[in-house]
């Protein structure tokens, strides 16, 4: 079977396979482990492949198949499911793509984790990132980047760069990210695919190891508006051991407005977000869309939101300060990396955090506990709290006018490797439309809208809070307009693009 | 504001976050993050005097726990993962600093 | 010359008291960790695992609110969590859960009567944050030049009660500390062990000898009974007034309470690096506490010992001493009480409980409620005494068998036989034949010695194994020897 076949598959169009016994859960996990076997020496999306307990479970649910009614099977039965390195997989390695988590095995799913399991999803591996999550291209990861399968000598976008490639290079059908400034909707763009970042405390986040609390949100990334349907349905809702989370049902694909409803929808063009600094194919292939939208009759409307800047500087304070206090329990005490021959307690705790964590996180642990410190505390993480306030009443302010955002995710393509790590900044500048959305705690869906220079341009939705159903009738509308597909980049499979 | 963080200031935060670096590294590192605070002087054309901040963000009453213990079954496979144990105690070498 | 040299004292305390919650203030793992094996009541949350997040147990935050009622404090209308930052190998996830600026209590007080004046202590705050676990340094379980750390105590709910330094003697502190551990266990939200370590205290100590400004505030730590805290304040105190009397400098510091050595010593080097960088724990969002939660839990508050203490005074004319130790403990009170409806004789009650009852229960180390004695059979018991169908010896020993098997004081009596020797006729034959055995006492007080009689009648109260009622004896002896009969 030629992978290529399921190119424009559906998980609906696998779970049909499968419910006519047209392939098995075993097989079908085989194709996608012999896929990965062959390209991501190449992408180096997964940091752990689940070969071998794979095997075995999609064996016992072929057996379930036997005696079951192939119509009462769950919606996720048989389907792998890649999993980003920073949500906790029970008896599978979780790394955050850090050394000081290196081997870390967490005895307990993440509750994201144990709903898919439980609608019979197949954990097939976990996929490479920043190091927890911490960076835009996934050139911070700890085990080596992740390179993009449109082009091998550019990033895949972060931090969920793992996972946007192997969905993109069909490795896997659907994977989990999370975002925290951009990190789901930022990689699926410059990989060409779609990613959520669901409203804050729609999706629990129990199990996801924490980088920003108050800005984390774990969402799939998929290859179809579909697809990310299907699996928001199944990890979102209240969960009671995650106090953040907001305690209403699941989302239900019934929430999404239909074709006639969506085209009734006021639409927002924020004038910040098409400014100088975006690329002017990005702004081309948007205005497509745009042109398209009108077309179908579709309202769009200008509007502002004047601190859309200063939200990349107040996330930058805001981010790295809970990092700071979040990332201290790596210390080696209980478990994760302990560095060796260390006399004394302080000496133990600096050994093991200077040698366990790289350049990128210990840059925001420096900058999050000076922006906390006694004397600075105003001056840096309170303001950076009050713009946050101001970033919402943006939004709030817009949305009295328009019902959704229209924007860029970048205002950049997929750039080289090493193009950006020089200057920490520039690299910081790479999430600057997915910032504000992440600040207020607003949904965000990123699709692919076309190509430039051919590589993906990803194209963000942003709506109002839980109301990811407009998002996705906006989505899919667009998806289908634009007819691109679903991705299918040509892996050249030449060697010395081998990842070592 | 004064962006400008000073080497000393670096030091001594890197003290508290319990990170050591070596005098080459910090000099590059003490210029990024100099060169990303400089950044933060943008804020300061706002006038944040009467807005009050976010700290979280929050839709409805959190979830509580009742008052119930419940012995989490897998309480040994924490201790199996700690780098260093005896006797159930987790271990860790002398503590001189008190 | 130091001794006449007065000095104005100023103390504060801040003291932590272990919640009477069942679980964790962020999990569910059980809080009766003592003489548990380490490492055996953790979870992910509590031993910050990766992934972990914190839930709010709710009883933590009402017992938290009850206790800042019982201080008069106001409640405010959020619970705000925050994060104070340090690194120890007890506190696992590199921060202690805590509150801040916003506490659950603030703007308080506590007044009682000290030395016949009254006194009032301000408390500046009433607030809820999580245990650390245990550290352990030696032990036949540890290898050289290594500490233990067990997290069976990490998470436990704490109430921090801050004080203004409004107290002005160590004796003072003392009394404040004793009212205030009375106080928790009374209205039930710790049981202020201070042994157990579920009652600590650490003190602001600052020593002036003009009284015209605030001297240097020393703080004093690592105070593990109540003992220690009076002995730490005396000796810091007298430290203060001789360098202040030596024209010494007074150094703003921490200082630790040795017990072997019996003096504070400099904990110097570790405060210098201290910045907790507080700020709102993003894993939990503000709780808020509306008035109704309020009301509902002052109407739980009973009666505070102190407003009890004097209403027993009034109510059943007792002495000062006699209501405070009933008062000592809710249940002994409520015992006192339900008594008295069933028998409307406070003072003797009052007299058995101080004294009898009281001695069984610290021998049995139990508390009353725990015990097998109700107000009924206890009245039971009383009224028996009373109607001297027993004397108080017998009842005494009665009572002590009731506390250990739990059976009446009337099943007792039939079991062993036991009655009074109240016929007279009976105590007639045994006063006679004590006349016959001690003719020299005869004598005696036959020649005016008064204590010659007590000497009798000490000896019928033993023929009789203190069965019989001494006041009868005395009246047939007298009667006897002045030949009356």
């Amino acid at each position: 079977m030629d992978i290529k076949e399921f190119k424009d598959f559906s998980l609906e169009d696998y779970q049909k396979l499968i419910k006519n016994r047209e392939i098995s859960v075993k097989e079908l996990a085989q194709l996608f482990l012999q896929r990965i076997e062959n390209v991501d020496p190449y992408l180096h999306a997964f940091l752990f492949v689940n070969r071998e307990s794979i095997l075995d479970e999609a064996q016992s649910l072929d057996e379930q198949l036997e005696k079951a009614n192939p119509e009462e099977i769950p919606p996720l039965f048989g389907i792998p499911i890649a999993i980003k390195d920073n949500i906790c997989t029970q008896n599978i390695p979780t790394t955050c793509a850090s050394k000081i988590l290196e081997g870390f095995i967490p005895p307990y799913d993440a509750t994201v984790v144990s709903r898919l399991k439980a609608q019979g999803a197949l954990i097939l591996g976990k996929t490479n990132m920043d190091e927890f999550a911490m960076g835009s291209s996934t050139e911070n990861s700890a085990f080596g980047p992740t390179r993009n399968p449109f082009d091998l000598n550019r990033v895949p976008g972060g931090s969920s760069g793992g996972s946007s490639a192997c969905v993109s290079a069909l490795e896997a059908p659907v994977s989990l990210g999370s975002d925290t400034g951009g990190s789901i909707r930022q990689p699926a763009a410059f990989c060409g695919v779609v990613g959520l970042r669901p409203t804050y405390g729609r999706v629990s986040r129990f199990g996801l190891v924490s980088f920003a609390s108050s800005l984390d949100q774990i969402g799939p990334i998929t290859r179809t508006v579909k697809d990310c349907v299907t699996i928001f349905e199944v990890i979102s809702g209240k969960d009671e051991k995650d106090s953040t989370c907001a305690p209403y049902p699941a989302f239900q694909a019934q929430e999404i407005p239909s074709r006639e409803e969506v085209k009734k929808l006021k639409v927002g063009l924020p004038r910040e977000y098409f400014s100088e600094g975006v690329d002017s194919e990005i702004i081309e292939s948007i205005q497509n869309t745009i042109d398209f939208l009108e077309k179908e009759g579709i309202k769009l409307v200008e509007v502002s939101l004047p601190h859309t800047v200063y939200a990349l500087e107040a996330y930058y304070i805001v981010a790295p300060s809970e990092a700071s206090s979040n990332l201290a329990r790596y210390d080696g005490v209980l478990y994760g990396f302990r560095a060796q021959e260390a006399a004394e307690l302080q000496e133990m705790y600096f050994k093991t955090r200077t040698q366990g964590f790289g350049k990128e996180v210990k840059r925001r642990i420096i900058l999050g506990t000076y922006s906390l410190s006694s004397g600075y505390y105003d001056e840096f993480y309170l303001k950076g709290m009050k713009v946050r306030t101001l970033v919402r009443q943006d939004f709030e302010k817009a949305f009295e006018v328009c019902d959704l955002l229209l924007t860029p995710v970048s205002p950049c393509l997929p750039f080289l490797f090493g193009e950006r790590t020089q200057d920490p900044y520039q690299m910081y500048l790479a999430d600057v439309f997915t910032i504000p959305s992440a600040m207020a705690g607003i949904p965000a869906l990123s699709i692919n809208c076309g190509y430039a220079r051919s590589l993906p341009v990803g194209l963000q939705i942003i709506g109002r809070p839980f109301q990811e159903g407009l998002l996705f009738g906006l989505g899919l509308l667009i998806e289908e307009g634009l007819a691109l597909g679903a991705p299918f980049p040509e892996i050249p499979l030449r060697k010395e693009n081998t990842y070592e | 504001m004064d962006p400008k963080i000073n080497l000393e200031e670096i030091k001594k935060v890197a003290q508290l976050a319990k990170l050591s670096f070596k005098e080459e590294e910090l000099q590059t590192f003490f210029e990024d993050i100099n060169n990303i605070v400089s950044h933060f002087a943008k804020l300061e054309e706002l006038d944040l005097e009467n807005v009050s901040p976010t700290s979280h963000i929050s839709w409805s009453t959190p979830p509580t726990n009742p008052d119930q213990p419940v012995q989490w079954p897998d309480y040994q496979k924490i201790l199996e993962r700690a780098p260093r144990v005896s006797g159930n105690y987790v271990i860790v070498p002398k503590i001189v600093d008190k | 010359m130091s001794e006449q040299t007065e000095a104005f004292v100023t103390i504060g305390l801040e003291i932590h008291c272990q919640l009477l919650t069942k679980s964790k203030l962020f999990c569910q793992c059980a809080t009766d960790y003592i003489g548990k094996e380490p490492n055996t009541l953790i979870c992910p949350v509590c031993t910050g695992l990766p992934g972990s997040l914190p839930v709010l147990n709710a009883e933590a935050l009402k017992l938290t609110i009850k206790t800042a009622l019982a201080l008069n404090c106001d409640i405010l209308p959020q619970a705000v969590f925050y994060r104070k930052n340090y690194f120890y190998p007890d506190l696992p996830k590199g921060y202690q859960i805590s509150q801040y600026d916003l506490p659950v209590g603030k703007d308080g007080f506590m007044e009682f009567s000290f030395q016949g004046k009254r006194k009032r202590v301000n408390i500046k705050r009433v607030h809820l944050e999580e245990d650390a676990g245990k550290l352990i340094h030696e032990g036949p379980d540890l290898p050289s030049s290594t500490s233990g750390v067990d997290f069976n105590r990490c998470g436990i709910p704490l109430v921090e009660i801050v004080t203004e330094p409004d107290l002005s003697s160590p004796e003072e502190a003392r009394e404040f500390l004793n009212l205030l551990r009375r106080l928790v266990r009374y209205i039930g939200v710790s049981d202020g062990n201070m042994e157990e370590g579920s009652l600590r205290c650490d003190a602001n100590v600052s020593v002036s000898l003009t009284g015209q400004s605030l001297g240097t505030k020393v703080e004093v730590k690592n105070m593990n009974s109540f003992r220690s805290v009076y002995k730490a304040l005396k000796f810091e105190v007298e430290r203060q007034r001789e360098m202040l009397l030596n024209h010494q400098t007074i150094e703003q510091e921490t200082r630790h309470w040795d017990e072997a050595k019996q003096v504070t010593v400099s904990a110097r080097g570790k405060e210098e690096a201290e910045d907790y960088r507080y700020f709102p724990d993003p894993d939990l969002l503000p709780i808020t506490i509306d008035s109704q939660l309020v009301e509902e839990i002052k109407n739980t508050l009973s009666e505070l010992p102190l407003e009890r203490k004097e209403r027993l005074m009034v109510e059943y004319e007792l002495t000062e001493g006699e209501a405070e130790v009933l008062t000592q403990e809710k249940e002994i009170a409520d015992f006192f009480e339900e008594c008295v409806k069933l028998m409307p004789k406070p003072q003797l009650i009052c007299n058995w409980i101080v004294t009898e009852v009281r001695k069984n229960l610290n021998m049995m180390n139990q508390s009353i409620d725990k015990s097998k004695i109700t107000p009924q059979k206890f009245v039971e018991l009383l009224k028996l005494v009373e109607k001297k169908e027993i004397t108080a010896n017998i009842g005494k020993e009665i009572l002590e068998e009731m506390f250990k098997s739990g059976l009446t004081a009337k099943e007792i009596i039939a079991k062993k036989g036991i009655s009074m020797i109240s016929s007279e006729k009976e105590l007639e034959k045994i006063v006679f034949e004590v006349i016959e055995k001690n003719p020299q006492s005869v004598a005696d007080y036959l020649s005016g010695k008064e204590k010659a009689l007590h000497y009798l009648i000490g000896q019928v109260m033993r023929a009789t194994r203190g069965q019989a009622d001494p006041e009868m004896v005395k009246n047939i002896l007298v009667k006897k020897l002045s030949g009356e009969d």
